[in-house]
């Protein structure tokens, strides 16, 4: 019987403690070190995505402290598992927020984990940041001002490759494949309306459900249309087994696939194999972008995780660099002076120097339009970061 | 007060046969009040607990393991509807999290759109889960077993599928921005925001919820229930209609977790279609069968061990889906009764004696 | 015409080569359910463990069809150990359904999240072991899907001769039918039971290997359709081959000739409302148990 009196007070004094302990362990200086706290999947479905923001955040913060850190603090990475579930997500940034007490938080992939993050944020006063979520709604609709994000969203996405569409191909005719669910319908619609600017013949689209076994069923409708492009938003296993479906049904020499960054990214590359051949995208990122502070930062991602950075383990290493400059413009991490530095800042990252609209809190920055040969994501052409932002459509600040 | 006796023989008679098993019945009645004691004190010393971790947080000046707690406790009685049926009725639900989710999206629209007003989500919370136990209940009820637990299943399935693909609801993202609830109580006003009184708040609704079962299991009603998982056959020859008997049920335990399910948005400003998942389904029967089905108060131990124990775990290893599938693994093969049902045959086992 | 020629034609004979590695997956849960009582959440599991043990076993270099040929057989000692170890456990105990679930239901949890340690959460995929197709009519066939089906069809055809034609299923049939009397004849039905638990447990091993070109693994792949090979086991009659068979084909036909006329969102709960008007108005499914049917 009094186990169970006993016990609650003893596990949360126990957890105190425990946690108390591991700050005071893994701290490197005795001056006190700037904590991020880092909510990622570590489990689940979208472990792939969490692995390379873990990747990303562990080689910045390395080379940061070797240099001295931010503001002669040490950086310190504290993780949260968000098991991908909103739910979850919000409970454990409560957890970094009230008892690790951290200065910054980051790492969130799902846009509805974002959100309610963000939520949880504001409530408690500090500042957070995404690298990967894409919906247009965090910086547009459902925008916050403690909510910065320094990947490209949808829209991004969509402006690179519709540029490219439109200098490759003339008025292509183009059917639209995307999963049936709300973000999977305005993503297509957002690239349709954009493809259409840019002289597209719209000839169909069809959507299927998310976690469709097989889309052999539409190839019927796919194949009285004819397209040239065939346009594509699934992710994930969905699109390894919409390629090599495609592939199967000897579909993809006759159209020329182009989709969302998220649809072909590193996690399913491997499995999609030959049948990516030729794929296009727009993204803000690939490894083989042919710059000097890139081929460095590969190589060096290379040695500590043998295996290449995608866009999240990029974005997520540019984050803490965006932190970094704005600690220092600000001289100080309080959220009020934090938040006012990081409007406006600029920093270098791999790709090339991003600026965070202080309108939306949203990255500017150039995109890039990759096709895929050989496994790799091969650069075919830059749009600029100017005409790759989309307005601000941000109105609560 | 009647002769407890004889109020006792009388509800007895639902299944046992009557009058030349007197003396059978009278021992039977002896070890359920004893039984009744434990878990009695069992639930006093949760209740207790948990006062006073209150009050050490509210000292400590803590948030977030009390915001941990009251969603534990909400978990609690969703634990609490599951159990009714599963430990009392013989009925396993694996699709509850619907009705908590659709309290959950009910009570959000309501503070949102509506009003901020506590007692009309709650309200709201409860009827969705009305409406839709009896819509599911007469769909699901026919079926027993396994069957039973597949529609359950099913139905959950469906519907968070549906409300996954409505834009209207917040789709994939779900909804946020539910305000801070002022709750005005006669007495005093809370701030659905403040940790310590909306935990007391909390914890007070979760008692009352268990005494309510608590009484309810020991009318003739619910020991028509109990019967249906002993001897479901028998009972028409006694004259009881198992059918309603089990929609009753279904729709009570549909309620109690459409109710819980309206206080999740109050602590943590959102809902989303994760609410519906499997997973919460899930976890709501782990907590009845590791805390022990049918005593009521063992799901609640297991509430709150399994949502502190996934904090705690979660913190030093990514893989607590094993360390909870051993757990419960090795709960269901050893002890089978859980924690609440262990306790309660020690205890009644070494006063044996006369029985 | 041309819509029976291109679409509706293709589409049914896609559903023809889903349905049958569905009825796979069904045929052992079902013969799992209606010999041992057992309801075996974990099915799933172990599709997902078949189409991992065969990549693995593609990797090492090995011809597709011998490696079809291995993964049933390196399954069976899984499942023997599964029926021996855990669920015997609880078999005799009076609420053995209830409990069997929700043991298999925390062996699922904890399998799930093994196979994603040991091969990472990203997605594999075993290359196409026949490329290429036919044209028919001016409509495509791919080759490896019109193996699938004869394979699959060879398969239960397979199954069915070992349960009603050779002494060994007539042995599994009298356990099933009532293992009492089986057992005071000499039969050693926890024996029986054991192996008719890993044949189950290699039906469904074979089943991921057979789709794993096809739909790619990944450790989830389990859930992907476990709800539909129970609806078939449901629909079929629990327990029964013949029903395992027929709901099979119907139910996946149903899904794909739905999938033409009404938004394929819509496939899952109008299969969800069969399962449950048929458990409404004939819940033992169309053929009944094993033993009896």
């Amino acid at each position: 019987m009094k186990k169970s009196k006993i016990t609650k007070q003893f596990a949360g004094g126990l957890f105190a403690a425990a946690a108390l302990a591991a700050v005071q362990i893994s701290a490197a200086q005795a001056a006190d070190p700037v904590k991020i706290g880092v909510l990622t999947p570590l489990s689940g479905t979208y472990t792939g995505i969490g692995q390379q923001v873990k990747w990303g955040l562990e080689l910045a913060a390395k080379e940061i402290n070797a240099s001295g850190g931010i503001l002669g603090r040490q950086v310190e990475l504290i993780y949260e598992d968000s098991e991908a579930n909103p739910a979850v997500a919000a409970q454990k940034a409560e957890k970094l927020f009230q008892v690790e007490k951290v200065d910054f938080l980051t790492g969130t992939v799902n846009s509805g984990a974002t959100l309610a993050v963000g939520q949880v944020a504001e409530r408690n006063n500090t500042l957070m940041a995404t690298t990967v979520s894409f919906s247009d709604a965090i910086t547009g609709a459902k925008c916050s001002p403690n909510v910065f994000r320094v990947n490209a969203p949808a829209g991004m996405q969509a402006n690179a490759l519709a540029s490219w569409l439109g200098s490759a191909k003339s008025k292509p005719k183009t059917f639209y494949l995307g999963p049936d669910y709300e973000m999977g319908r305005s993503t297509v619609a957002a690239f349709k309306q954009r493809a259409e600017e840019k002289g597209a013949e719209s000839i169909g689209e069809v959507f299927a459900p998310l976690g469709a076994k097989d889309y052999s069923q539409y190839f019927g409708k796919l194949r009285a249309a004819r397209p040239e492009v065939l346009y594509t938003s699934v992710a994930g296993n969905d699109t390894v087994r919409l390629m090599t479906q495609l592939q199967e049904y000897g579909l993809l020499k006759k159209m020329q696939i182009v989709g969302a960054s998220g649809t072909i990214t590193s996690q399913n590359i491997k499995a999609i194999g030959d049948a990516a051949e030729g794929y296009v995208t727009g993204v803000g990122y690939s490894a083989l972008i042919d710059t000097p502070e890139n081929k460095d930062f590969v190589a060096k991602f290379n040695a500590t995780n043998k295996a290449d950075p995608d866009l999240y383990g990029a974005d997520s290493y540019g984050l803490l660099y965006f932190f970094k400059a704005a600690a220092e413009k600000a001289k100080k991490i309080d959220t009020d002076s934090l938040r006012t530095a990081m409007r406006g800042v600029s920093w270098m990252t791999p790709q090339g120097e991003k600026t965070m609209r202080a309108g939306d809190h949203q990255a500017i920055m150039p995109m890039y339009a990759v096709t895929v040969k050989g496994g790799e994501f091969n650069i075919h052409s830059k749009v600029e970061a100017d005409k790759a932002i989309g307005p601000d459509t941000c109105e609560r600040f | 007060m009647p002769d407890p006796m004889v109020a006792a023989e009388a509800t007895q008679g639902a299944v046992s046969a009557r009058g030349a098993h007197l003396s059978l019945s009278r021992v039977a009645i002896e070890r359920e009040n004893d039984e009744q004691r434990v878990v009695g004190r069992l639930a006093a010393v949760f209740f207790l607990a948990a006062l006073l971790f209150a009050i050490y947080g509210w000292l400590q000046g803590d948030t977030f393991f009390m915001r941990l707690a009251t969603e534990a406790l909400i978990y609690a009685g969703l634990a609490l509807s599951v159990d009714l049926l599963l430990g009392y009725g013989g009925l396993l639900s694996l699709g509850h999290a619907l009705f908590f989710g659709l309290g959950a999206y009910v009570s959000a629209l309501i503070l949102k759109d509506v009003a901020p007003s506590f007692w009309l989500a709650l309200a709201g919370g409860t009827l969705v889960g009305l409406l839709a136990g009896v819509v599911g209940g007469i769909i699901a009820i026919r079926a027993r077993g396994v069957y039973f637990a597949l529609i359950t299943f099913g139905m959950a399935q469906v519907v968070a599928k549906i409300i996954y693909n409505t834009q209207e609801l917040g789709a994939s993202d779900g909804i946020i921005g539910i305000p801070i609830v002022p709750i005005r109580l006669g007495i005093a006003d809370i701030m659905s925001d403040d940790p310590f009184s909306f935990f007391i708040l909390v914890l007070v609704i979760i008692a009352a919820i268990y005494v309510f079962l608590s009484y309810a299991t020991r009318t003739p009603y619910g020991r028509v229930l109990s019967a249906i998982r002993v001897n479901e056959g028998r009972l028409p020859f006694l004259g009881y209609s198992p059918a309603y008997t089990k929609l009753g049920a279904f729709v009570i335990s549909s309620m109690i977790a459409g109710l819980c399910g309206s206080l999740y948005p109050m602590l943590r400003g959102f809902v989303s279609p994760e609410l519906m998942y499997f997973e919460v389904s899930t976890n709501a029967v782990i907590a009845v069968v590791i805390g022990g089905a049918g005593t009521l108060v063992g799901p609640l131990y297991g509430a709150m061990a399994l949502v502190f124990g996934k904090s705690v775990v979660g913190s030093y290893t990514e893989h607590h889906l094993i360390v909870i599938g051993v757990f419960f693994m090795a709960s269901v093969i050893f002890l089978p009764q859980g924690f609440a049902g262990f306790i309660k045959d020690r205890f009644i086992g070494s006063q044996d004696g006369r029985s | 015409m041309d819509y029976l020629q291109f679409v509706l034609a293709p589409q049914m004979l896609n559903g023809l080569s889903f349905g049958l590695a569905v009825i796979l997956m069904a045929l052992g849960l079902t013969i799992i359910f209606g010999l041992l009582d057992v309801i075996n959440m974990a099915h799933g599991e172990f599709y997902a463990i078949g189409a991992y043990v065969g990549f693995v076993l593609l990797g090492m270099g090995l011809n597709f069809w011998l490696v079809v040929a291995l993964v049933p057989i390196l399954m069976l000692p899984l499942g023997y150990i599964t029926e021996r170890f855990l669920v015997r456990r609880v078999f005799h105990s009076a609420d053995r359904h209830t409990l069997t679930l929700l043991l298999t239901l925390g062996l699922s949890m904890i399998l799930m999240d093994v196979l994603k340690i040991t091969f990472g959460p990203n997605t594999v995929k075993p290359a196409i072991p026949v490329s290429g197709g036919i044209e028919v009519f001016d409509v495509f066939l791919p080759a490896y899907r019109m193996l699938l089906i004869a394979f699959g069809a060879a398969v239960i055809a397979a199954v069915y001769i070992l349960i009603y034609r050779t002494s060994i299923g007539a042995i599994i049939r009298a356990a099933a039918f009532d293992k009492d009397m089986a057992s005071s004849l000499g039969v050693r039905v926890s024996r029986v039971y054991s192996m008719t638990f890993a044949v189950g447990v290699a039906l469904a091993g074979l089943s991921g290997i057979l789709l794993a070109p096809v739909f790619s693994v990944f450790p989830t792949m389990g859930h992907d359709f476990i709800i539909l090979a129970f609806t078939v086991v449901i629909v079929g009659g629990m327990g029964s081959i013949k029903g395992a068979v027929l709901a099979g084909l119907l139910l996946t036909q149903v899904q794909a000739v739905a999938s033409l006329i009404v938004s394929p969102v819509w496939t899952d709960p109008i299969l969800f409302g069969i399962m449950v008007l048929v458990l409404m108005l004939r819940p033992q499914g169309l053929f009944g148990r094993l033993g009896y049917a």
